[in-house]
């Protein structure tokens, strides 16, 4: 039955996780182009230096930061969207299953999904960096990206919540309380600034992750 | 599980509020306040304030106003160039006859704030070659670590030097140096004059200086009374060429290091606090300046050139809490949640309370407000007693909060 | 034994109430046609007992259970089709059997594939593809296969072809009395109700007209038609007369009484008149006619 689920879910969001990846890779590789270009062009040991000690923030090329974002409101859309269309989500309410757990399962394909493709373009990005740079700068990098890979999580759990709810005065309100979330996690910092939020950063995104049950719920109860 | 699933909701908007609205406020309300520039006279022999918001800018500490010509006047080392123009440069003060290039050798400036302490460190250096026989500085093709050992990480090919890790880990280990380094602290850059290497304490907290003569370490360990530890220590180029840094200890004094045998010398100044406060030294001829700056406060403690103190002079003034709309703030706000600090340079949740309880009046209200609006609902009160405590706890934030997340079927 | 039972259901949007203290039962094995002017709350009720929808006061049991509540057993016995027999469009015909086949134990695609070898459609073209007619074919099939023991149809007939619509009907009527399915419908199209329908419940703003069997109902309701001498004479608030519809000196009389009943009341009270004569029905004209035509 829950196969069942995730083969509806994947049907909906196939070709959107697809271009997801596939972008993901390409900027990736588009990253460590201009690196291997600037290895070139420039002595390595200036290279390294400006990164160390000017913020040189090699890794921010080609809007990298936003990446996740889009990639999650991607999928988000793709996947809560036609579930909205005729209120085609009594379908799913109307299966043999418990709504919540259909909810839960909806929702952890479509995580899954995110962390896969985030997986791929991570191991791709860290297998690069490890060729030009030692693990210091690697690391400093990782901690960097990270908030922007749980910035892409927290906003699928949030456009799930708000396509889900069935009044439009809500969305908009779910919608301001996601303009004032999300940006905590895009802050313009230094390499490694973001360390000592990323714990706190981390339970609000998992937390998050049951946000549609709840505008789910008001659904199922007939809020119009 | 839906419950739980608003009080998710319920909090990531107190959060996300609690961030945004004070900010607006701040924005729309708040005013800036420059601090003044208390600087010391050696001809008064007392202090003189340039305020740049004022009517009488310039002014002695009594507050008579002085014209712009004659504060310069009384700072003949800050405006030498000006004074030397104006052909007003006096020949000799203090009785000391000036040569102008001479005492231009000892000024010096200095200033670090908060935010460059707590602040992400480079874990990787270029060590330069201090006595390379050219003129200028060059970049090292190779970056140090002190981990478990110091090693040398060539850029070109990402790979350790073992030779050079080899030939540096021993000397260090030779001269008692206790891996890893906690902290490693100099001027990594070709735009200086000369190089003096790194001070680094290791982690039994002793403090070694290391450098690199002609291909081959140079370790030294600094002798320091016991018990002795650092906020941090800033390594300095001065012309003078008298001190190799300054060290900010824990219990908020103020030393240099000197080449002399490496002797460290107290500054006779108290609560020299970087955690806390933005600290400048501003050295001549005759003085230290060394001003520190918080929150409300400007404070300069004036010591001799043998570092004796000299006076001090401070001046408050009304912080944004005390201010106005600082007050109407912490009646509209119980707290302020920021993601960034003016004292740090991390991105972190800075959590600012309300210092005045007067937030409890419009939680108050507010409480009352959603009494009327549950009533309205036809809820049972009993079901909304959380979300009641909440609007009390969180002020205005909670109410938004419960009411964009609305408690309408769960009971 | 019942498989729906409504108890005093109320429900307002906002400050409109739609009913008040609304109580019916479906038995099982039985066809209930849920009819009523838009807006007089059969949907409002569909989505109660589907538990899309929490009233202000009453409840629905199916099968025993409350609908706001239903258990996963319970809900595997509920073949539901939606208003407009919305499907995942995003599927294609396999996918959408294969989706759903994994859900129902008693599963049984045989009457699905019958109905959609009927289809002009190719494997792999999508439902959003396909008409309104196909769509609800589609539908239907799944629920058939389903093999539910109650079935609810919201408004089934809504988009589709007169010839579809007869498909639909016969088809189903056929199914449920073969197999004791309990169905429970709504349909603006009334005439096709009376071909499927056992048991009938007509709502009116606020209130229940009528909730008995078709067969009964068609008996005991009458239309009678008669010429007034007096025109303005005006019988319309007598209590035995439920509509009437008066134009000029032509009147027509909606009543649950006799014939002998009606004539005894026009002779006893002297309305003088002519032309007396009852006319036949079919369920449309006697919705009409309970209902009124505004």
């Amino acid at each position: 039955m829950w196969k069942s689920i995730i083969y509806k879910e994947w049907l909906k969001i196939r070709w959107f996780a697809i271009i997801y990846a596939a972008l993901g890779i390409l900027v990736v590789g588009n990253i460590f182009l201009k690196v291997q270009h600037d290895f070139e062009f420039s002595q390595e040991a200036y290279y390294w230096y400006s990164i160390l000690f000017n913020q040189y923030r090699f890794y921010e090329y080609s809007l990298f930061k936003f990446v996740p974002l889009i990639g999650a409101l991607a999928i988000a859309l793709a996947q809560y969207f036609p579930e909205t269309v005729n209120k085609r989500i009594k379908l799913t309410f109307h299966l043999p299953i418990n709504e919540n757990k259909a909810l839960m399962v909806m929702m952890l394909f479509g995580a899954f999904c995110l962390f896969a493709i985030a997986a791929v373009q991570l191991l791709l990005f860290t297998g690069l960096s490890l060729v030009y740079f030692p693990a210091e700068i690697v690391q400093s990098a990782l901690i960097s990206i990270a908030p922007w890979f749980l910035c892409g999580f927290v906003v699928y759990f949030l456009t799930a919540l708000i396509v889900l709810e069935p009044v439009w005065k809500y969305r908009f309100l779910y919608l301001l309380v996601t303009a004032t979330f999300v940006p905590l996690y895009l802050q313009t910092a230094a390499a490694r600034a973001y360390s000592p939020a990323l714990p706190l950063l981390s339970v609000f995104t998992v937390l998050l992750s049951v946000a549609l049950w709840f505008s789910g719920y008001r659904f199922r109860k007939g809020e119009m | 599980m839906v419950k739980i699933s608003r009080y998710i909701l319920v909090f990531t908007a107190i959060v996300g509020l609690s961030v945004v609205l004070p900010q607006f406020y701040r924005m729309a309300l708040e005013k800036p306040g420059r601090n003044p520039l208390i600087q010391y006279s050696c001809i008064d022999h007392d202090f003189i304030i340039f305020r740049p918001d004022a009517d009488d800018k310039w002014t002695n500490r009594e507050g008579t106003k002085l014209t712009r010509e004659a504060y310069e006047k009384k700072l003949p080392f800050m405006y030498t160039r000006q004074l030397v123009m104006d052909r007003t440069m006096p020949d000799s003060i203090n009785g000391e006859k000036i040569n102008i290039q001479h005492a231009g050798i000892f000024r010096s400036n200095f200033r670090i704030t908060p935010d460059e302490i707590h602040a992400p460190k480079p874990k990787l250096y270029p060590l330069f070659e201090s006595q390379s026989g050219r003129a200028n500085l060059e970049m090292p093709n190779d970056f140090f670590r002190i981990t478990w050992r110091m090693e040398f990480i060539d850029a070109q090919t990402n790979r350790i030097l073992e030779d050079k890790s080899r030939m540096f880990s021993a000397v260090l280990y030779n001269r008692g140096f206790q891996f890893p380094a906690t902290s490693i602290n100099g001027i990594p850059t070709t735009r200086k004059s000369y190089d003096e290497g790194y001070l680094v304490i290791d982690s039994a907290n002793q403090l070694f200086h290391i450098k690199m003569v002609k291909g081959e370490p140079f370790v030294r360990q600094v002798e320091l009374p016991t018990g002795m530890k650092f906020k941090t220590i800033q390594c300095v180029d001065f012309s003078d060429k008298l001190y190799y840094a300054y060290l900010f200890t824990e219990n908020n004094e103020l030393y240099v290091l000197t080449p002399y045998d490496y002797m460290l010398e107290k500054f006779e100044v108290d609560d020299i606090n970087p955690d806390a406060y933005e600290i400048r030294i501003y050295g001549d001829y005759f003085n230290f300046n060394v001003i520190t700056i918080g929150n409300g406060f400007i404070r300069t403690q004036v010591v001799d050139r043998d570092h004796n103190k000299v006076d001090e002079y401070a001046e408050t003034r009304p912080t944004y809490d005390m201010r106005p709309e600082g007050k109407i703030g912490q009646f509209l706000f119980p707290a302020e949640l920021k993601m960034t600090d003016d004292n740090s340079s991390y991105v972190n949740f800075f959590l600012k309370m309300s210092k005045l309880y007067w937030w409890l009046i419009l939680s108050l209200v507010l409480i009352i407000a959603q009494y009327f609006i549950i009533r309205q609902r036809k809820k049972n009160i009993r079901t909304e007693i959380i979300d009641l405590m909440l609007i009390g706890l969180t002020g205005i934030f909670g109410f938004i909060a419960v009411n964009i997340f609305p408690n309408k079927f769960i009971d | 034994m019942n498989a729906i039972e409504c108890k005093n259901l109320t429900h307002y949007y906002g400050k409109k109430l739609v009913f008040e203290n609304l109580s019916f039962n479906v038995k099982e094995g039985s066809i209930l046609g849920l009819l009523g002017k838009n807006g007089t709350g059969k949907t409002t009720t569909i989505n109660i007992l589907n538990g899309f929808l929490q009233p202000q006061s009453g409840e629905c049991l199916i099968y025993g259970e409350n609908s706001q509540n239903l258990s996963p057993q319970n809900k595997a016995r509920i073949g539901f089709l939606i208003e407009g027999h919305i499907q995942y469009t995003f599927m294609n015909i396999h996918q959408i059997e294969k989706f759903y086949s994994k859900f129902y134990p008693k599963w049984d695609n045989e009457p699905y594939w019958h109905l959609m070898s009927k289809l002009q459609v190719s494997p792999k073209q999508k439902i959003s593809n396909m008409s309104c007619g196909q769509r609800s074919q589609v539908a239907l099939g799944l629920i058939l296969a389903q093999d539910p023991d109650l079935l609810i149809l919201d408004d089934f007939s809504m988009g589709l072809d007169p010839g579809y619509r007869r498909l639909f009907i016969d088809y189903l009527r056929e199914y449920a009395k073969e197999k004791k399915k309990t169905i429970f419908t709504t349909s603006h199209i009334i005439q096709d109700m009376e071909r499927l329908i056992d048991d009938l419940l007509i709502m009116d703003f606020n209130r229940v007209l009528a909730q008995r069997s078709v067969k009964s109902f068609m008996q005991e309701f009458k239309q009678f038609h008669l010429e007034l001498e007096n025109p303005d004479i005006d019988i319309s608030n007598e209590e035995f007369v439920v509509n009437s519809e008066k134009v000029n000196n032509k009147l027509e009389l909606y009543t649950y009484e006799s014939e002998e009943k009606v004539l005894n009341f026009l002779k006893n009270n002297g309305v003088v008149h002519k032309n007396f004569r009852q006319v036949e029905m079919g369920l449309e004209d006697a919705f009409i006619g309970l209902t009124g035509k505004y």
